[in-house]
């Protein structure tokens, strides 16, 4: 425009047309010069999306969704890689020993001390807590979205709440009373400060219902990768347990096991780590399609001396004789005079093509021996036998010889350490709510402390955000 | 450096008929006559002067031949005016024939016109700190790129040489680091007026054969350089706001010149060879270190893969492998052609440009560069309006082997066999011979081309009161690959073309810009004044994507990634930028005598967040010319003074777009088939600039009429609201968050220029000038430094660019193995505890000295560049000595039994471990951080003059240039420049060239 103003000017004569064209001309100019300020507005680059088209689409809200099972299959407490619980938790109990370096920071975990700094805690932490932003994030956008169907919207709140419930429970495991987290904003999370375990329990319970009501009855997808209602009541079962609330955890363990269509009691154990297994309840999928769980390459060595961890005799030896599960699920490896065993749940280190192994995080045998134990409790006792022989038949093992109420439940918390070996810190997590764990581990682990109960805050956070000290005691 | 204003461009003007130059003439005269005459300097013609008549609007111009002719009556008065020579006023009389000797002028340099960007101001009335380089200095450098015509020559301005591959990098640093983020020191590029993105076109694995991505730098073609002027202070880049921070580089072109229409062409032929080797054991040295490490290591029987030593190389071959690998001669032709003319009211000038440079690589690899160009001027015939067009289109291919054979050419044990078999094949020697050439198999290749075009309007609406409108605008595109096709690998392995991969980029990147000025001059009574005011929009588009292709049916269709078996994206990112701000000058002149400036400027960019879109930028400078006081009139010594000083405050919006964002973007991580999408970052409003505030105290004096020249400028700039990750507790689900940090970098230096006029007789004249620059840096604070990824990088205290590493205590007289010091005593070397040696890698001082010598129709001119520095000694980097692989000469002197003292540890096979790892230890340690100061002789240029008789109808130049000639340090490494490890040091260059002008 201003490029024929100024030819405008070159070719009139008229002083007076001239005079008017000045004026318009500088009247323009300072038009021109006075800020536009919204010009400086861009929109969303087309490389990336912003945080409400996620969720005007279906498809892009789930994959938001999936983004944070493939996180927590790659990194953090859920991991099968070296640095997941199933490896660390082992180590820090009676299930594994130790053959790398010192400065693996696994090792002081097998030596009982953890320093508040070591990198193992605040992956867990930090992964744990990218998780619960992201489903925070789902929640809040999924809640605002107009375009997403309803039944699209119950199952990625179900799916969010579920995952959210999932993280804090193991949170407050290993660190005790922790922050939680219920926004997006930075300003307000960057100062939080601790909530007490009894309270989060409430939170956990609370979202882990609304899942239950939220989620459909079947996977929505191929395998059993996406948690359903099932998978929120079997969780549910678990935490109820830990809070000794009898009733509920038998309730919902029932309410998981007496779907006999979905959940087919498995008598061989070789198949109870398939992909394809019917026992399982919840399993994480891997990366590609032939690609099989991160557990077994963790685990697995062909020749010893180890090159990292392998099973504690302690454990080894706490098999009853016959005892399939230590036929079919570990492997000894011997090299001269020496012998060494490995967990062998999974089995397939490399690829294959089918792929055979997922990574499985709930399955249906924690459900029987949760019940088992509730029953035990509430002084069911048949029903407790029942449900433990159920476990104990099938690893072809005759049935329990325990009589009385507490001998039940001591042969329960047996059976999980020769079921549950290596997944996730479950005999961990046992020990700790039966009080147990100075009484199983003093006398094996060396360094091992009361206080080593709760594992450090990572130092980095408590520099960070003065807020959540005190540190735990012992650290 | 600066007196090279002293001719002008259109050195060679050159109208042959009289009569031509009266069409110039625009008003008659009355009861006019002819008056003609010859101009010269004393020594010959000198063309392109103006002669004026004294009090009209007639000018004519000297044609090549240094005459004139012109209409005017005896009562008038000539004036003969021409940059650098003092103006002569002749009254006319009775004379016809005016004849006239110019004399040279070396206080001509205060009145040269200096470009500060939307303003141009006299050289002695600047307020900033501004330095500046012309066609003169660029013209006598055999250089392709833009920055390596600046190095040595600029008081302040850091520039390197990454590595002597056509079309590769130079790093640019004026006045020192500001920016915590690697990224975000670049200073802003403006091309006549247009803002010229810096930011690299290329993907780091696509650049595989050079130490950084490509920049588009390139695409600035030297020879249409017609000066490039640095901004540096306050004053002079506040008024580029947010941009200013890093400085502003203003590249000027050439513009058309009135006159008979000029052709010129210049073409330039020339070599390049590696500036130095490394000093490397021969064959006999070599197999001696190898048999000493292996009786070291116990090991009497030499394993089969020891062929240089065990007898399946021949021990008595010798290779000089440098010389056979990187020791080629690189070709180098350079060709300009122009025309350029015009009337008084239109010019014109149309330029091309060709260059092409070959490596020192074995085999047939390229660098080529063309580019064409218009200009063209008009005024209106009113003088009201005017218009001036600037277009240019830049054409860059390069073609380089994918990896740079330096490496190889180091490590190669000198008894390694020949490169081809006797039927001429690459020679694998049994399987034995990892062939280094297999390596040339893989190719780097690049395309760019490159627009840039502008547009100044300008009409004068009243008296003194200016519009001008500048329109620009740039496209760029540019594509390169880089292969790995399986015959890079010894055929042993038999990979076929499923193992070949390509790696390939696409960058486009395109931007408009308008800024409306309005500028007003007036005087009250002694106050001059200078009022700009403008605004700026500006948007710039770009779109960078990078593949991978792998698995070919064959290795010729590893150019089409339809045949690749898998295709990765590896990046796509594309982004928005503008921009838009208001900017404003006011310039009070008190009698020539007290000068401030106040500039200022209020930014908005899109790269800010919400809320925080605007910023206010301002500086004040003041000069204070204590020359023309009243108690300095009487000297004969001091020919001028001024003091200057400026503080404001400026910024970098170098943060990249959308950070202050909550966005979502693809992970990289599947499940259940599908690529996740993940929160990419945290939202944050606050996000914004980084400030920088500047401070500039100077004093510029000449002597003797200006025949010494000397000027100082001390400053401090501190930049803060660094930008980086500040840390976060994890509760916030990030670990860091892109924000403004309160951390605070400061820059302080003293920068000297000195320019002399040593002789100046009627055949002879010798110049000298000098330019010195020290500076120190430092990071003033830096909250949670420790919690940050920035803890192992930075101490507080120190400089940006500092290696934290071991301390390294010699050898260990028993051991023989390089020991170190244990700072936390566990017994244990580890590395975030004892690296606690701090040293710092910015040079403590660096400059030029600039000597131009004219001996009648002889020119000598040459620069030396000095920089005093410490920087890794690559040479002892390269690998564990006694092992397969050659090593310098300097690990003759090496420890063989307890009690020597040596600068070499004990020979190792590899076998001991405990010395390969004291090796590790030894390059991370300060035991090779060493002297890498140099003196090097970067350009020097002869030309002659061709007498006009030889040819009568042209004037004609020869030139003899060479860059990087001579090198004076005691750094052990290949180049004490470019310290990048694997790639080809700077080349030198010697280039012949012809020059001339019809």
């Amino acid at each position: 425009m201003t490029t024929n103003n100024l030819h405008h000017f070159c070719s009139t004569n008229s002083a007076k047309v001239l005079w008017k064209i000045r004026i318009t001309f500088v009247s323009l100019f300072f038009i021109c010069l006075s800020s536009c300020d919204s010009f400086t507005e861009t929109d969303i680059p087309t490389s990336e999306l912003n945080e409400f088209a996620v969720f005007e689409q279906k498809n892009t809200a789930n994959a938001a969704m999936t983004d944070i099972y493939a996180k927590i299959r790659d990194n953090g407490i859920l991991t099968g890689k070296t640095y997941g619980t199933g490896k660390i938790l082992g180590l820090y109990t009676d299930e594994l020993s130790w053959w790398g370096g010192d400065a693996d920071p696994s090792k002081q975990f097998y030596s009982n001390s953890v320093q508040a700094n070591n990198l193992v805690i605040a992956e867990w932490w930090n992964s744990a807590y990218n998780a619960i932003y992201a489903s925070n994030a789902i929640i809040e956008g999924v809640t605002a979205s107009t375009a997403l169907l309803k039944s699209d919207k119950d199952q990625l709140l179900g799916e969010a709440k579920f995952v959210r419930g999932l993280l804090y429970f193991y949170l407050i495991q290993l660190y005790g009373d922790v922050p939680y987290i219920t926004t997006t904003d930075y300003t307000v999370n960057v100062k939080v400060s601790r909530m007490p375990k009894v309270e989060i329990y409430n939170k956990i319970i609370k979202d882990l219902n609304e899942a239950s009501e939220l989620l459909p009855k079947n996977y929505i997808s191929e395998g059993r990768v996406r948690p359903n209602f099932y998978a929120a009541k079997a969780l549910l079962a678990r935490v109820y347990l830990y809070n000794r609330n009898w009733d509920e955890a038998a309730n919902s363990a029932s309410a998981v096991l007496n779907n006999t269509e979905i959940y087919i009691w498995q008598e061989d154990l070789s198949n109870v780590f398939l992909k394809t297994s019917t026992t399982a309840i919840w399993q994480l999928m891997p990366r590609t399609a032939i690609r099989n769980s991160d557990d077994a390459f963790t685990f697995i060595f062909n020749s010893g001396p180890p090159p990292q961890v392998a099973l504690s005799m302690n454990l080894v030896n706490s098999f009853e004789s016959g005892d399939l599960r230590k036929k079919l699920w570990t492997r000894a490896i011997t090299n001269g005079p020496n012998t060494w065993h490995h967990a062998y749940k999974y089995k397939k280190s490399s690829t294959s093509n089918p792929q055979q192994e997922y990574s499985i995080v709930l399955r249906l045998s924690e459900q029987y021996l949760i019940r088992a134990e509730a029953r035990a409790q509430q002084g069911e006792l048949i029903g407790a036998k029942e449900d433990l022989n159920k476990i104990r038949n099938t690893a072809g093992l005759p049935s329990t010889t325990a009589v009385s109420q507490s001998e039940i439940v001591i042969a329960i918390l047996k059976e999980r350490r020769v079921e549950f070996f290596t997944e996730f810190g479950h005999r961990f997590m046992d020990l700790k709510r039966a009080e147990q764990l100075d009484l199983a581990l003093r006398n094996v682990k060396e360094s091992w402390n009361t206080t080593d109960k709760l594992l450090p805050i990572p130092q980095n956070e408590i520099n960070l955000n003065p807020a959540i000290a005190p540190q735990n005691p012992g650290y | 450096m600066a007196y090279s204003f002293i001719l002008g461009v259109s050195l060679f003007s050159s109208s042959s008929n009289a009569n031509n130059t009266l069409a110039y003439a625009t008003v008659q005269q009355q009861q006019p006559s002819k008056i003609s005459g010859t101009i010269t300097d004393g020594i010959g013609p000198v063309p392109g002067v103006t002669i004026a008549v004294k009090g009209k609007s007639l000018t004519v111009i000297s044609d090549y031949k240094g005459e004139y002719v012109i209409e005017a009556s005896p009562t008038d008065i000539l004036v003969f005016s021409f940059m650098g020579f003092k103006t002569v006023e002749v009254s006319i009389s009775s004379q016809k024939i005016v004849n006239v000797e110019l004399k040279e002028d070396a206080t001509a340099l205060q009145e040269v016109k200096i470009n500060a960007g939307y303003y141009s101001v006299k050289e002695k009335e600047r307020t900033g700190s501004i330095a500046k380089i012309t066609s003169k200095d660029i013209e006598t450098q055999p250089v392709t790129n833009v920055l390596a015509a600046m190095q040595g020559r600029m008081a302040g301005v850091n520039i390197t040489q990454q590595t002597g591959t056509g079309g590769s990098n130079f790093s640019i640093q004026i006045r020192g680091l500001n920016s915590l983020r690697k990224d975000g020191n670049a200073p802003l590029y403006i091309i006549d007026g247009v803002p010229y993105s810096s930011e690299s076109i290329g993907y780091g694995i696509t650049s595989t054969n050079m130490p950084g991505p490509t920049s588009p730098l390139n695409n600035i073609n030297p020879a249409d350089i017609e000066s490039i002027d640095v901004l540096k202070d306050a004053d002079a880049t506040a008024i580029y706001g947010s941009r200013g921070s890093n400085g502003v580089v203003l590249v000027s072109t050439k513009k058309g010149k009135k006159g008979k229409t000029k052709f010129s062409g210049a073409l330039s032929q020339g070599t390049g060879k590696v500036v130095r080797y490394m000093k490397m054991l021969n064959t006999e040295q070599y197999l001696a270190m190898r048999a000493e490490a292996f009786a070291n290591d116990g090991i009497t029987t030499y394993p089969d893969d020891a062929y240089d030593i065990n007898g399946t190389w021949d021990k008595n071959r010798y290779t000089d492998w440098q010389k056979e690998l990187i020791g080629g001669t690189a070709q180098i032709t350079n060709i300009n052609a122009s025309v350029s003319g015009g009337s008084d009211l239109t010019q014109f000038l149309i330029s091309t440009n060709y260059s092409k440079e070959t490596t020192v690589f074995p085999g047939n690899f390229a660098y080529k560069k063309a580019n064409v160009r218009l200009n063209v001027n008009h005024e209106s015939e009113d003088k009201k309006f005017r218009i001036n067009f600037t277009g240019g289109y830049t054409l860059q291919g390069n073609n380089q082997p994918s990896t740079d054979l330096t490496t190889e050419a180091s490590l190669l044990a000198p008894n390694a066999p020949a490169l081809y078999d006797e039927a001429g094949n690459l020679n694998w020697e049994n399987n034995s011979f990892n062939n280094p050439l297999r390596n040339l198999n893989g190719l780097f290749k690049s395309k760019t081309y490159d627009l840039v075009a502008n547009t100044l309007l300008s009409y004068s609406l009243i008296k003194n009161t200016e519009v001008k409108v500048n329109l620009g605008y740039t496209d760029l595109n540019h594509g390169e690959s880089s292969t790995f096709p399986s015959t890079i690998y010894n055929p042993a392995f038999s990979f076929g073309s499923d193992m070949s991969y390509i790696f390939y980029n696409t960058t486009a990147r395109q931007s408009w810009i308008i800024e409306p000025q309005l500028n007003w001059k007036a005087s009250l009574r002694d106050i001059k004044t200078d009022i700009l005011i403008g605004s700026t929009f500006q948007q710039q588009n770009n779109k960078l994507q990078a593949f991978q292709g792998s698995g070919f049916t064959s290795n010729s269709l590893i150019y089409n990634p339809a045949a690749a078996s898998t295709t990765q994206v590896m990046a796509h990112n594309e982004s928005v930028y503008k921009y838009h701000s208001l900017f404003g000058r006011i310039n009070l002149n008190w009698k020539e005598k007290y000068i401030m400036n106040l500039t200022g400027r209020r930014d908005g960019s899109s790269r800010f967040g919400p809320g925080n879109n605007f910023a206010w930028f301002g500086a004040v400078g003041f000069a204070w010319i204590f020359s023309i006081e009243d108690f300095f009139k009487d000297n004969n010594i001091l020919s001028s003074g001024k003091l200057r000083t400026s503080y404001g405050t400026t910024g970098s919006d170098q943060i990249g777009n959308y950070q202050f964002l909550n966005s979502y973007s693809p992970a990289n991580a599947y499940y259940q088939g599908v690529i996740g999408l993940q929160p990419t970052r945290l939202y944050n409003a606050n996000f914004g600039w980084e400030t920088n505030k500047k401070l500039e105290i100077a004093i510029e004096t000449g002597f003797f009429d200006d025949r010494l020249f000397f000027t100082a400028a001390l400053y401090r700039n501190r930049s803060s609201d660094q930008l980086v990750g500040i840390p976060l507790p994890g509760t916030t689900g990030f670990a860091s968050l892109q924000s403004n940090l309160d951390a605070t970098v400061e820059n302080r230096g003293l920068e000297l220029t000195i320019r002399t006029v040593n002789l100046q007789t009627k055949d002879f004249s010798w110049i000298s000038s000098l330019n010195f620059s020290t500076a120190k840096n430092k990071l003033i604070s830096f909250p949670h430094l420790e919690e940050s990824t920035y803890s192992n990088k930075y101490v507080i205290g120190q400089p940006l660019n500092i290696q934290k590493v071991y301390q390294y205590n010699g050898i260990d007289p028993q051991t023989g193995m390089y020991s170190f010091e244990d700072v936390n005593g566990d017994g244990k070397i580890t590395a975030l505890e004892d690296k606690q040696t701090i040293k710092d890698l910015n040079p403590s001082y660096f400059g030029g000295v600039h000597n131009q010598f004219k001996y009648k129709r002889w020119n000598l001119d040459f620069l030396f560049q000095f920089v005093k520095q410490k920087n890794f000694n690559t040479a002892a980097m390269i690998a564990v000595p006694g092992t397969k692989f050659n090593q310098q000469i300097a690990v003759l002197d090496h420890w063989q039994q307890p009690g020597d003292a040596s600068t070499t540890q004990i020979y190792t096979s590899g076998a001991n471990q405990a010395a390969v790892q004291a090796l590790y230890n030894y390059v991370a340690s300060d035991g090779v951080i060493l002297d890498a100061s140099y003196v090097r002789l970067k350009n020097i240029a002869l030309s002659f003059d061709f007498p006009n008789k030889w040819f009568p109808s042209m004037n004609c130049k020869a030139r003899l240039e060479s860059q990087n000639l001579l090198t004076i340090t005691s750094f052990k490494g290949s180049d004490p420049e470019s310290t990048s490890i694997g790639f080809t040091p700077p080349l030198r260059v010697i280039t012949a060239g012809l020059q001339f002008n019809f």
